[in-house]
């Protein structure tokens, strides 16, 4: 199966799971597979009506299958978050980031789930 | 020194941000969009409760609060009785919570904020105060404090010509690495005072300045030296006119703002310039500027005319420190940039 047809299915498949979860009509608009020039790589999923408060209620099973999609393209799950729309509640996208040191480095040396007010983190394994 | 320090705008970034530093005087962030805005992109907008938690909070590590209010254009509606009202209803709760400052930029609400409230009046680097008659005119206004217009960073013959002619105080802007004589400036920044403001908020998709401001400095690199920052080995040379130095930064992660902190305070840093600069943080994985041979650049800077066709400095030396990375990640390479100004 080609890149595009994976990116294809797996948007499918993690919308129509996070609309039988939440029983309200999210949708997943785009999702991209990205690499920076940092090193990071990943995907963003640009969502319409999914809110904070979905993802704080839901968060264990929103991030079951969200790592079940990035899995399946074969990104490792170690650092999964949804980005707000600044001073709102709207989750703009949630992503998948598989971090290069430099970046590493932003998240590490915080706690807590929302280092900025514009991002939730959903899951962050800190590295030894 | 006094460091005003960006805060993204939350109550963990604040604990994150004073229990990593002792080297803050104060820390600045946002009020809520609702009434004023700022000239900058928000990433919170924190309510009046918040406000007074964080307030308290960095009170009691002994560090003063400033809140951001400069969106540079209003519309008018700061002027209409309604706009007038909710203006003043906000700042008289921010008055009541005990907020140290809050920095404006349109001068009729440095009048208002000066006539009927307590706190300092700090006039924004979005007044675009570049000389010593725009000085004079904000502080007859009421102005406590004036952030110098960045533009005139390396204007030394203004910059003390300014501190000549007022006695309020003065405070620098260090880091924030806009294009020098910027032609999107008034343009970029009246958008984010309506997009970061009460509304209506336009609907743009995306931010056609700043995507300008970055493919010229990749085209030209030469830019990003001319851009008016201030190095913290520097900062030496600017004591006489001030000891108060603002950092730029609210809408990046601490761990950024702390790597600011700390080389400012110690008036030095090891590493590529670009980690230092604000509003080009995009183009870090792109250039590469070993701070250290940036060393007695300044001596240029404090006799230039700023006549950039016949001198030629910094494009000299452009050509000489920057390096372009290559690559990505692990593989990165770092690669002299070379000739610059002819490209197309």
């Amino acid at each position: 199966m080609s890149m595009t047809q994976e990116l294809l299915k797996a948007r499918t498949s993690l919308e129509n799971n996070l609309r039988e979860l939440l029983g309200i009509p999210v949708f997943l608009i785009e999702m991209d597979a990205f690499a920076l020039p940092c090193g990071c790589g990943g995907v963003t999923i640009n969502t319409r009506g999914l809110q904070l408060d979905d993802l704080e209620i839901f968060e264990e099973h929103i991030l079951k299958h969200l790592t079940d999609t990035v899995t399946s393209l074969e990104i490792e799950p170690s650092f999964l978050f949804a980005r707000l729309i600044p001073g709102t509640a709207e989750v703009a996208s949630i992503n998948a980031r598989m971090l290069c040191s430099s970046c590493y480095m932003d998240f590490g040396r915080g706690s807590g789930k929302q280092p900025r007010p514009d991002i939730y983190i959903m899951r962050f394994d800190r590295r030894e | 020194m006094k460091l005003y320090v960006p805060h993204v705008g939350h109550f963990e970034g604040l604990e994150e941000l004073l229990n990593c530093s002792d080297n803050i005087y104060a820390v600045y962030m946002a009020g809520s969009p609702d009434y004023i805005g700022t000239g900058r992109t928000n990433l919170s907008a924190p309510k009046l409760d918040e406000i007074a938690e964080q307030t308290e909070y960095a009170h009691s590590k002994g560090v003063k609060m400033e809140i951001v209010l400069n969106s540079s254009c209003m519309g008018g509606q700061q002027l209409t009785p309604e706009g007038y009202r909710a203006i003043d209803w906000y700042f008289d709760k921010l008055n009541t919570i005990g907020i140290d400052s809050i920095t404006v930029a349109d001068p009729y609400i440095v009048e208002m904020l000066a006539k009927d409230y307590d706190m300092d009046v700090v006039v924004s680097v979005l007044s675009f105060v570049d000389t010593p008659q725009k000085a004079e005119f904000y502080e007859q206004l009421g102005a406590t404090t004036i952030v110098v217009d960045p533009a005139v960073n390396r204007h030394f013959d203004k910059l003390e010509a300014i501190r000549d002619t007022v006695s309020c105080k003065l405070k620098l802007l260090v880091n924030e690495a806009c294009l020098y004589q910027c032609p999107f400036r008034y343009a970029h920044f009246n958008f984010f005072s309506h997009a970061n403001g009460p509304g209506p908020k336009p609907n743009v998709l995306d931010d056609y300045y700043y995507y300008k401001c970055l493919s010229l400095r990749i085209k030209d690199p030469q830019q990003i030296i001319k851009s008016p920052w201030i190095r913290p080995e520097d900062l030496k040379e600017y004591k006489h006119i001030t000891d108060t130095f603002k950092i730029g930064g609210r809408t990046h992660f601490v761990n950024w703002i702390l790597n600011n902190v700390e080389a400012y305070a110690n008036e030095r840093y090891d590493g590529n310039l670009m980690d230092l600069l604000d509003s080009i943080k995009d183009l870090k994985d792109t250039f590469y500027i070993p701070n250290s041979e940036l060393d007695g650049a300044i001596e240029q800077w404090k006799k230039c005319d700023k006549v950039c066709h016949k001198c030629g400095y910094c494009k000299r030396l452009a050509e000489k420190v920057i390096y372009r990375y290559s690559g990505s990640g692990d593989e990165i390479r770092k690669i002299p940039l070379g000739p610059v100004g002819d490209r197309k």
